[in-house]
């Protein structure tokens, strides 16, 4: 295996042991605030037991919970700040492989870019609700 | 449980979320099985989250599981972005569309083909060994893709590989990628052998690449579980830190225990789970 082609592999891994220890950090501490009442929830946990027996739609509906991306308007409650680190899990894979374009790009590697080019589409795809049955 | 008495207590089920996991993660590292496989059929089995939310935290697990493995697999050459890019592809669009199917199917059905999808994982368990290394000869696809390499093993020195079957190799990513998106199942247990069996990778980078592939793959589902409000933190939480902190407990247990006798242990469980998941799904055992 060349350098160049081992640079991509190892660029990859520095950005996602970073970003992950940052999305690790960032939950746990999410998870705290939430749990220690320090952050009023959205969903009272008392009312938890109740609302899990749920399907997903039901408690959504029950709960007036925020479609699509709104939830992000409400991370000033505990649990919806926990789900942003919950979700930051799912961003990291966009984001590494993003930036493994350039190195395949310098590489002369233009398929491996076009590849990780179009893996990053999908999940932007997926993160905007753009596909047919979202929403 | 009474609805009155859990209210008095509700982190009671999340506390025992969160040691069920920890166990979980301990015999998943000692049995060689991901952490996703189990939860799901034995979390909705056994437990009172309705399946959405299983699902999804199932998904996660695997997802965080194999994002922190995978910077030092990729570093020491036991996966290969290479290989994981076009098979990652063609999984993400399928876990995508399976994650989207979850939501549509009537909950019982999904129940009853969970039970019916365990039981084919444990019978896979029981039939199939890795083979270490293989001698293959390297197809078209494969070579246009750049799929070759080596990577460094202590005991044979440097091992060579390249794929076959590249196109089969896809397409099964998006059979296996629509599974592990419906499910909320990390996959390890078919992409391993597609892997090692079908496109020939030696079985340490196979085992290896399956993780990248997962990491990437469950992001795209997970979209769609958090769109649809179906990834509880009370849930999610305490299932990933459950794993985590069981893994690290695990891969220090991993030389002093019977591994076989675990495994044996994990496909009975899944029988087990298996079983009650299809029981439920048909009503039989609600």
């Amino acid at each position: 295996m060349s350098g160049e082609r081992q640079a991509a592999d190892g660029i990859y891994a520095r950005w996602l042991a970073a970003g992950t220890g940052v999305a690790f950090a960032f939950a746990l501490l999410s998870l705290l605030l939430y749990l220690s009442g320090a952050l009023p929830a959205f969903v009272s946990p008392d009312e938890l037991p109740r609302l899990w027996t749920l399907s997903a739609a039901e408690m959504m509906r029950e709960t007036g919970a925020p479609p699509g991306w709104r939830w992000l308007e409400y991370v000033g409650y505990g649990d919806y700040l926990t789900l942003l680190g919950i979700a930051l899990f799912a961003l990291l894979a966009a984001l590494c492989t993003a930036r493994v374009v350039p190195a395949f790009l310098a590489a002369g590697e233009r398929l491996q870019a076009l590849l990780a080019a179009l893996q990053v589409l999908v999940l932007l795809v997926a993160m905007l609700g753009l596909f047919p049955g979202a929403h | 449980m009474p609805v009155a008495d859990a209210a008095a207590a509700w982190w009671l089920w999340p506390l025992a979320l969160f040691v069920f996991c920890f166990l979980l993660g301990i015999v998943a590292v000692i049995a060689g099985v991901g952490g996703g496989v189990l939860f799901v059929p034995v979390v909705a089995s056994f437990f009172p989250f309705h399946l959405d939310y299983v699902r999804g935290a199932g998904l996660i697990i695997a997802l965080t599981s194999t994002l922190a493995a995978s910077p030092s697999l990729l570093r020491s050459g036991l996966a290969s972005l290479r290989v994981v890019l076009p098979l990652a592809l063609a999984g993400s669009l399928g876990s995508l569309a399976g994650a989207v199917a979850g939501f549509a199917l009537p909950v019982s059905f999904v129940h009853a083909a969970l039970g019916v999808i365990i039981g084919a994982v444990a019978l896979l368990m029981v039939s199939t060994r890795g083979l270490d290394v293989l001698q293959v000869r390297p197809d078209a696809l494969g070579r246009r893709l750049g799929l070759a390499g080596e990577y460094l093993d202590p005991k044979s020195g440097r091992i060579a590989w390249h794929t076959r079957h590249t196109g089969a190799g896809i397409a099964a990513f998006g059979g296996i990628g629509f599974i592990g998106g419906l499910f909320g199942l990390g996959a390890g247990w078919a992409n391993v052998p597609a892997l090692n069996l079908l496109m020939g990778l030696p079985l340490k980078l196979a085992v290896g690449t399956s993780g990248l592939a997962i990491s990437l793959i469950n992001s795209s589902a997970a979209w769609v579980y958090i769109e649809r409000g179906a990834l509880l933190p009370a849930i999610a939480m305490p299932s990933i830190l459950g794993v985590m902190l069981g893994s690290l407990i695990g891969a220090r247990l991993l030389h002093g225990m019977s591994s076989l006798t675990v495994r044996r242990i994990v496909i009975a469980v899944l029988a087990l789970a298996g079983a009650r998941a299809l029981l439920r799904g048909v009503g039989v055992w609600p």
